[in-house]
């Protein structure tokens, strides 16, 4: 039991994939060949990229798939992350390849406007993703409690004002000054990209203390899929931080 | 240029995901008292910042006579 009573009525993570409680799960009496690794985290995120990379291309080249996708992969990660985090290793590459249909399809459509942008945001969540890696495993970024606290609090405040955004738009502009490429947009977007890099710690520490303490196998699936979860919302925040910038 | 450069950044972060993923953490990193505990603690000899030991239990008085 954490002493720390609003982690433990708010979840323990700022990713909602991290949000489910594995405390009682008992190792002991796993062989070792049943553990989580760091390599198999490593190699199953690979081969999850590798898919999401397989659905943007199909996603670029028919862009018809992009809604599909996307509510496919949507319905896939609420799945994994309410359902059966166990069978990960069934849904986790099925939404690695839908939510890289709509990821393929909507950067298509964001190189027509803005040429070149997609290789850009590409190259930059990448590239936070390694020296985030690095600052981790070096012990530069020291993920704490408290650090997991603000992080929650910041995704879960981001997640409530993009809905009630989407459910104004209905009704009228919804909340414009967020989505506009003035000062203050763009300065919007630059924390929630900030908070999504930050959230990529949250899931290398997930992977690391789950290796460390021989976590089931599927584990390895979970936190791979969780790590796209965190690099789909980067790469998307990313993207719009861009085309903020390109249309100025 | 301005593909070619991110390019270069995609498949260098890439090598390095793919290698350094696969490295524990430094002790710097994972030996601290104020580590998230996700799973439930295994451990039951907490070490101080000086290097002395902590085991946990009740404290129990030792009597000279039970030495004997």
């Amino acid at each position: 039991m954490s002493k720390h009573s609003a982690l433990n009525t708010f979840g323990r993570s700022g990713n909602p994939a991290f949000t489910k409680n594995f405390t009682n799960t008992d190792t002991s009496s796993l062989p070792l060949a049943e553990r989580m690794t760091l390599d198999g985290a490593v190699n199953k995120t690979a081969i999850l990229l590798g898919l999401c990379f397989s659905g943007a291309f199909l996603g670029w080249n028919m862009p018809i798939l992009v809604i599909p996708g996307a509510i496919i992969g949507f319905i896939l990660a609420m799945v994994t992350i309410f359902r059966s985090p166990s069978k990960a290793g069934a849904t986790a590459p099925f939404y690695a390849l839908f939510q890289g249909m709509a990821l393929g399809g909507i950067t298509m459509f964001a190189e027509m406007q803005y040429p070149g942008i997609g290789i850009q945001a590409i190259g930059l969540t990448f590239g936070i993703l390694a020296s985030l890696l690095f600052c981790y495993k070096s012990g530069i970024i020291k993920p704490t409690e408290n650090f997991k606290l603000m992080i929650v609090s910041a995704t879960m405040g981001i997640m409530f004002l993009y809905l009630i955004s989407f459910i104004m738009s209905f009704f009228g502009p919804g909340i414009g000054f967020i989505h506009s490429n003035g000062l203050f947009g763009i300065g919007f977007s630059l924390f929630v990209v900030a908070i999504a890099a930050l959230n990529l710690v949250l899931d290398f520490d997930f992977i690391e203390e789950g290796a460390e303490k021989g976590m089931p196998k599927y584990m390895e699936w979970y936190g791979a899929f969780s790590l796209m979860v965190t690099l789909v919302w980067l790469y998307m925040e990313i993207l719009r931080l861009l085309m903020k910038i390109r249309s100025r | 240029m301005n593909t070619i450069f991110f390019s270069l950044l995609t498949v260098a972060s890439l090598f390095i995901f793919m290698n350094l993923g696969k490295v524990r953490a430094s002790k710097k990193q994972t030996d601290r008292d104020d580590r998230i505990n996700r799973f439930g603690s295994k451990r039951q000899v907490h070490q101080n910042r000086d290097g002395s030991k902590i085991i946990e239990g009740e404290a129990e008085e030792i009597k000279n006579e039970d030495q004997k």
